[in-house]
């Protein structure tokens, strides 16, 4: 039983790496694959290299950062909430980040680090409403985890509205940078930008992870774990804010992948994973190789012209969904 | 105002002199509209990327057409344009697709959406001059910088020459005509029209009206139907499929000049590009408003 699991794990990165591979091979531009791998150490053409190491690379490890989050988040939130349907967009994290977004544009900030810090605070800023929320309708004193999906769900009505009413009266140029946010891209990926999701993605992953065994305790009901000695109140709250936490860092990297948090985890949960510390691990394995290959398709299939990457993950990603539905019915 | 800005700037690239000895080295720089600093080379780019059709109509008139090696989808003026390799959007451009196309010039529209792909061709290695190009004004500029870098700047005055005595002479045989109020129609769903910040605001001053909408300071603007009928224009400019709207949507017969017929029907690829055209454009645009008033 043990090796049969360990014969996932190799699949699952080899899968990951194969489809990177492909990723930094392919692209608008036909390379050959020497020539790819002569750019890689930096020789031949300066063309090539600027391509493969400037543009190629940094955009497959940012997609598959951004799937790993979005993987991770959606694998801990359904645990934590007992409900297949959660996803990290639900948590008002995606509108809260492009409210901070947009209103950064519309006050005129033009850097990229600005831009990505500002959709970052808004999302974490819209989880703290959430909370705030949550805790004004609870009546007892333990925050209900669904008050607080719905709270969730009511924060993102509203800055959606918020983002409709700026973008009204906004500049053409202003409307459509905020569109191609809505419809996910990893197109401006920067090594910077790798960098801080890298980051990010390390710290508030690794604590889901570490923290991922109280998901397993509150999976089980919450008076089942308060019999268990965890404090579930607690344990909620901290998986929903990492699991936000997670999410607002690849939103603010590269904009709306819708999907990836919703399906991916059914997806790990159907390789037979129950146990939330390897299924966190094995969301994000997934996400990552799912949004890489969507990236590769987004910027190949109608290539010059580059397809909205949230859009390609939703065309792969539910035909995956309605299979699994269908096996667990 | 126009050719003292075109003189200005003549006199400031002649002198900013970069000494340097090497040959491949540039002769002189100047500064974009994103304040980046663009190479004038001692040679002349060979091949050029204009992610413009704008621009791109105006390397064809002076004579540098065959150096271009990419454009836009939307670049399909003059004819020849066709036959140069599409490389998709000129705003949030494929940045592999154009390296691709081994530029050592690429030209594209100074908007916020296309910092990052400038920045890019500029870490390429790519000698890259973004443009603003929105005002009538910005023509002659966008030329003039165009002849500098092709080493061709008695060809980009003719042209400026030209394109501005036609302007002055549509303009001149305008002056003192009744000056009807005009409607600009861009697009149906949301209904945008052309605010003052525009060329295209420019070019209904000089063909003989007044843009009932020059309060939007911008280039364009969102608006609403009833506030068209509120502001009762003489006439409404519009492209065929628009001007076909209008004419057919029953909504529309809250506006008196949709119900009276007084709709103009304007080729877009002449009237809604800054470009070496905008003397033809403003002839047509004349001819419509005040028929026969130009031969």
């Amino acid at each position: 039983m043990k090796q049969f699991r360990n014969a996932y794990w190799w699949l699952l990165l080899t899968a990951l790496v194969l489809v990177a591979m492909v990723a930094v091979a392919r692209g608008a531009l036909p390379l050959s694959i020497a020539t790819v791998l002569d750019a890689l150490r930096g020789r031949g053409d300066p063309t090539a290299i600027a391509i493969v190491r400037d543009l190629r690379l940094p955009r497959v490890l940012l997609g598959a950062l951004v799937g790993a989050g979005l993987g991770a988040s959606g694998a801990a939130l359904q645990g934590a909430l007992r409900n297949a349907l959660a996803e990290p967009y639900l948590l008002g994290v995606s509108g809260g980040a492009a409210v901070g977004a947009v209103i950064a544009f519309s006050i005129g900030v033009t850097t990229d680090a600005a831009i990505t810090l500002a959709s970052f605070a808004g999302g974490v800023g819209a989880v703290f409403v959430a909370l705030a929320v949550s805790r004004a309708g609870g009546r007892t004193s333990r925050a209900d985890l669904r008050t607080l999906l719905i709270a969730g769900v009511i924060v993102g009505a509203f800055a959606n509205a918020a983002i409709m009413v700026a973008l009204a009266g906004a500049q053409p140029n202003t409307v459509r940078g905020a569109l191609w946010w809505m419809m996910g891209s990893a197109a401006d990926a920067t090594w910077r930008s790798v960098f801080w999701l890298f980051l990010s993605t390390l710290v508030v992953g690794g604590a889901l992870v570490y923290w991922a065994r109280e998901i397993d305790v509150l999976a089980l009901g919450e008076d089942t774990a308060a019999s268990l000695g965890v404090d579930a109140d607690r344990a909620g709250k901290r998986a929903f804010i990492l699991s936000a936490l997670l999410a607002a860092g690849t939103v603010s990297a590269a904009g709306l992948v819708g999907f990836v948090g919703l399906v991916v985890p059914h997806i790990a949960r159907g390789l037979g994973i129950r146990a939330h510390r390897p299924l966190v691990l094995a969301a994000a394995l997934i996400g990552a190789t799912l949004v890489v290959a969507a990236d590769l398709a987004a910027r190949t299939v109608a290539a010059p012209t580059e397809l909205p990457l949230g859009a390609i993950t939703a065309l792969l990603g539910v035909p995956f969904f309605l299979i699994q539905l269908r096996r667990l019915s | 105002m126009f050719f003292r800005r075109v003189a200005l700037f003549a006199f400031a690239i002649s002198v900013a002199p970069f000494a340097c000895d090497k040959s491949s080295a540039p002769t002189r720089v100047l500064r974009d509209d994103f304040g980046d600093s663009v190479a004038i080379p001692r040679s002349a780019p060979t091949r050029i990327v204009s992610l413009n059709p704008a621009t791109t109509e105006m390397l064809f008139t002076i004579g540098a057409g065959s150096r271009l090696v990419g454009r836009t989808k939307y670049d399909l003026y003059p004819d020849s344009a066709r036959l140069v390799p599409e490389l998709g959007d000129g705003l949030r451009p494929n940045v592999e697709a154009v390296l691709g196309a081994r530029p050592d010039l690429v030209i594209l529209y100074a908007s916020q959406d296309n910092r990052p792909a400038a920045r890019r061709f500029r870490a390429a290695g790519v000698n890259t001059l973004a443009i603003k190009n929105d005002h009538i004004a910005d023509f002659g500029r966008t030329i003039s910088i165009l002849g500098a870098i092709l080493h061709d700047s008695a060809r980009a005055q003719t042209v400026i020459d030209s394109v501005t005595s036609t302007l002055a002479r549509v303009a001149n045989a305008t002056r003192g005509t009744e000056r009807p109020r005009v409607f600009w129609h861009i697009w149906d769903a949301p209904l945008i029209t052309v605010g003052s910040g525009s060329f295209m605001d420019e070019l209904i001053n000089i063909a003989g009206g007044n843009n009932v909408y020059a309060d939007i300071t911008g280039p364009s603007g969102p608006i609403t139907l009833e506030d068209v009928a509120r502001r009762d224009p003489d006439f409404i400019l519009a492209g065929p499929i628009g001007a076909g709207t209008i004419k057919s949507d029953p909504r529309w017969r809250i506006v008196r000049a949709a119900r009276s017929g007084k709709v103009l029907v304007v080729d877009t690829l002449l009237v809604a590009r800054p470009s070496v055209r905008l003397g033809e454009a403003a002839i047509s645009l004349a001819n419509q408003l005040h028929p026969g008033i130009i031969r």
